[in-house]
């Protein structure tokens, strides 16, 4: 079995198969052979992809290998796992090692095949090390949440702040607090036993836990800790076993004066499939709001953002930006992201005019498409005639003008091709639509005030 | 066990970075590279279809799996008609594309296995890839917390071609079939054909055809008789 046959029979499996079932199941799969050549294992990342692949393609492959080749051929065989590792991976720090974390987070899992309940038990904080108070910008929304999270973190377990529970919508910053604390209370004891982990995983973990019968380790684990850091509890919901060995873990920590954080994206108690003995518990300790940002943070989050990317963000580009996103930091990080990256790649200066191309249609009122429809109303409205007019086979300059501008707007700004645009515009050639776009063209280099015409248009039909 | 055989990658009809002709686009393929190189992040396209989502997400795949790194394209016309438990321990892939994503939106148990999905590819320090029909807003994702996940880094909307790019399109892709596109021949099939890379390059397939079977050079005549214009 060579690397070359094994390429050939994939080059035929892409010519037969559709190419989204090819992107999908067969090209994820990872071959290595036997020295001798007597096996070839395939590699799938999951049972489910093991099993639809047998089903589905494996006799194909082995036809194919058949043909591919003469004489024995090698014996196929598919496992869940990998041939290669993925990146290096980051090594986790435990708990007792107070090195910083990495940069990047630590995997939440090593890969399957060494993967088991006892390594993922091991003492891994999974904390974010970039989550810090020193880069957290508080705010009239969040400075209560704030205090507490600072409180905690230099008096962990302290009655009336156990559990500490931040709770409010998506992207205000929760996480960002909860690993603060963990990583407060790390730099005070390098040794506490500090865990962070989504509601998710500790299902998960429980799920195989219960599985590999290896579920006293896991109480074990969870009970051990200094700190618990549980992200999203909502997704607790209806899931009711592991609420309650979740309960049972809780008792056990509270009692005993270990640290509790949650967050949450709403107040418990208003969370449906949760049960109410948690959700009183829940309310034990002290439970935050955190409000989506005033302007002014939004404006001192944008500038510190920018900061970190060494990027220079002028006041009123940062107060632009802040006055347009206002639903929460995630998605306001994001839309400076794509300024940034529109910053780097053009070089231009940042003003407001970069960030209105960069964010042109996320400004968008809503991220419509532009129809050629849409285009002739706006168009009708600006020259204030009638759409009957442009659709007409009238030529007077007063309706032939914008008709022409309309068609050079409908081939910049959708796809349609350009007899389909001359049949919206009343059945028109498509070399009567080439000939508006090169008039057009010609007419915007000469005139300054047509080429403002249509830049008007071109913003009102994009934002 | 001997030395693992790196996956053979015959490049159907060369859907590389090398072969996306970008136009305006220059941004999005400044924010890919770092993506492939195996920087932690993440990006979302999108646009009206035949743009070239899918040529960018496969042709990313393609090169950070050259690149020694695990990277897989999940389509989600594919996946749409599966239990989201197919998604277990995709987590460990380097770079993770997820393409056609709006077909998976406003299903409750798929989009929160998404949400996890993201969740714990980002605490990896993966790179991720997404791509669908409209903006993370806009595209009917019900579970805000995945919306939102969406929308936290650079969201692009690709754009469409000017008809100079899709002439250099199309006789860049004729070139890779041994096919000689005059540029005025080309001209000609953007100014009668849909003006998305997907249609032209169907047109292609066409004439590609018509051409072999008459073994006649490609001319404005022939396209005009092929296509029935």
């Amino acid at each position: 079995m060579s690397e070359e046959l094994w390429n050939r029979c994939l080059a035929r499996l892409e010519d037969e198969l559709p190419a989204q079932q090819y992107s999908m199941w067969i090209r994820p799969l990872q071959v290595v052979a036997s020295a001798d050549g007597g096996e070839l294992i395939l590699f799938a990342p999951n049972r489910f992809i093991v099993d639809w692949v047998r089903d589905k393609y494996l006799e194909r492959i082995g036809e194919l290998l058949g043909e591919l080749q003469t004489g024995a051929l090698p014996t196929l065989n598919l496992k869940v796992g990998a041939s290669r590792p993925s990146r290096p991976a980051v090594t986790p720090a435990p708990v007792a090692t107070p090195a910083p974390a990495p940069a990047v987070n630590a995997p939440v899992q090593p890969p399957r095949e060494t993967a088991s309940t006892t390594t993922t038990a091991k003492h891994r904080s999974n904390l974010n090390s970039t989550f810090l108070f020193d880069n957290f910008v508080e705010g009239k929304s969040n400075r209560m949440a704030a205090a507490a999270a600072q409180q905690v973190a230099e008096n962990p377990g302290t009655h009336g702040y156990n559990p500490l529970l931040l709770y409010g919508g998506v992207g205000l910053g929760k996480t960002h607090l909860m690993h603060a604390v963990g990583n407060g209370l790390l730099k005070r004891n390098p040794n506490a036993k500090v865990v962070y982990l989504h509601s998710e995983r500790f299902v998960a973990d429980m799920i195989s836990a219960l599985r590999n019968k290896t579920i006293n380790e896991f109480k074990r684990f969870y009970r051990t800790v200094d700190a618990l850091l549980i992200d999203d509890i909502q997704f607790f919901a209806g899931k009711e076993q592991s609420q309650e060995e979740f309960f049972h873990t809780f008792n056990a920590l509270l009692e005993n004066g270990q640290q509790i954080i949650l967050t949450c994206d709403k107040f418990p108690k208003e969370i449906d499939g949760l049960e109410e003995r948690l959700k009183s518990r829940f309310g034990w300790g002290l439970s935050q709001p955190m409000e989506p940002p005033e302007l002014e943070t939004r404006v001192a989050i944008l500038k510190k953002k920018a900061e970190e990317a060494r990027i220079d963000l002028p006041n009123e580009a940062a107060f632009f930006i802040a006055q347009r996103i206002r639903s929460n930091v995630r998605e306001l990080e994001g839309a400076l992201k794509r300024v940034i990256a529109h910053v780097r790649f053009t070089g231009a200066p940042l003003d407001i005019g970069l960030v209105k191309d960069a964010l042109r249609d996320l400004l968008a009122i809503q991220a419509r498409q532009v129809s050629v429809d849409n285009i002739q109303r706006t168009v009708a409205e600006y020259y204030k005639i009638k759409i009957a007019d442009l659709l007409s086979p009238r030529r007077s300059r007063s309706v032939a003008r914008p008709r022409q501008v309309a068609m050079a707007l409908s081939k910049e700004l959708t796809s349609h091709s350009l007899p389909e645009i001359g049949d919206s515009f009343g059945g028109r050639d498509h070399t009567t639509v080439l000939h508006a776009c090169r008039k057009v063209k010609e007419l915007r280099e000469g005139s300054t005030e047509i080429e403002e015409d249509y830049q008007n248009l071109l913003r009102s039909l994009t934002s | 066990m001997s030395a693992q055989l790196p996956l053979a990658l015959r490049l159907r009809d060369g859907l590389t970075l090398e072969t996306f002709v970008a136009g305006a686009n220059q941004a999005v393929l400044a924010t890919l590279t770092p993506l492939l190189a195996g920087e932690p992040g993440q990006l979302y396209l999108y646009s009206d279809p035949g743009l070239g989502r899918t040529h960018l997400l496969t042709a990313a795949v393609i090169q950070a799996e050259q690149a020694g790194r695990r990277a897989v394209l999940l389509p989600g016309r594919e996946l749409a008609a599966l239990p989201p438990a197919l998604l277990e321990d995709f987590d460990h892939f380097d770079l993770l594309a997820l393409d056609d994503l709006d077909l998976l939106a406003g299903r409750p148990e798929w989009e929160e296995a998404l949400f996890h999905l993201y969740n714990r590819c980002r605490d990896r320090g993966a790179a991720m890839l997404f791509a669908a029909a409209a903006a993370p807003a806009a595209a009917g994702f019900a579970l805000p917390d995945l919306r939102s996940r969406l929308a936290a880094g650079p969201v692009f909307r690709l754009q469409p071609l000017t008809d100079e790019a899709l002439v250099e399109l199309l006789r860049g892709r004729a070139a890779r079939r041994g096919l000689t596109l005059a540029d005025e021949v080309a001209g000609f099939i953007v100014h009668r054909g849909a003006r998305t890379p997907s249609a032209l390059l169907a047109l292609l397939d066409r004439l590609d055809e018509h051409a072999l079977a008459r073994q006649r050079r490609l001319t404005i005549p022939l396209v005009k008789e092929a296509l029935n214009w």
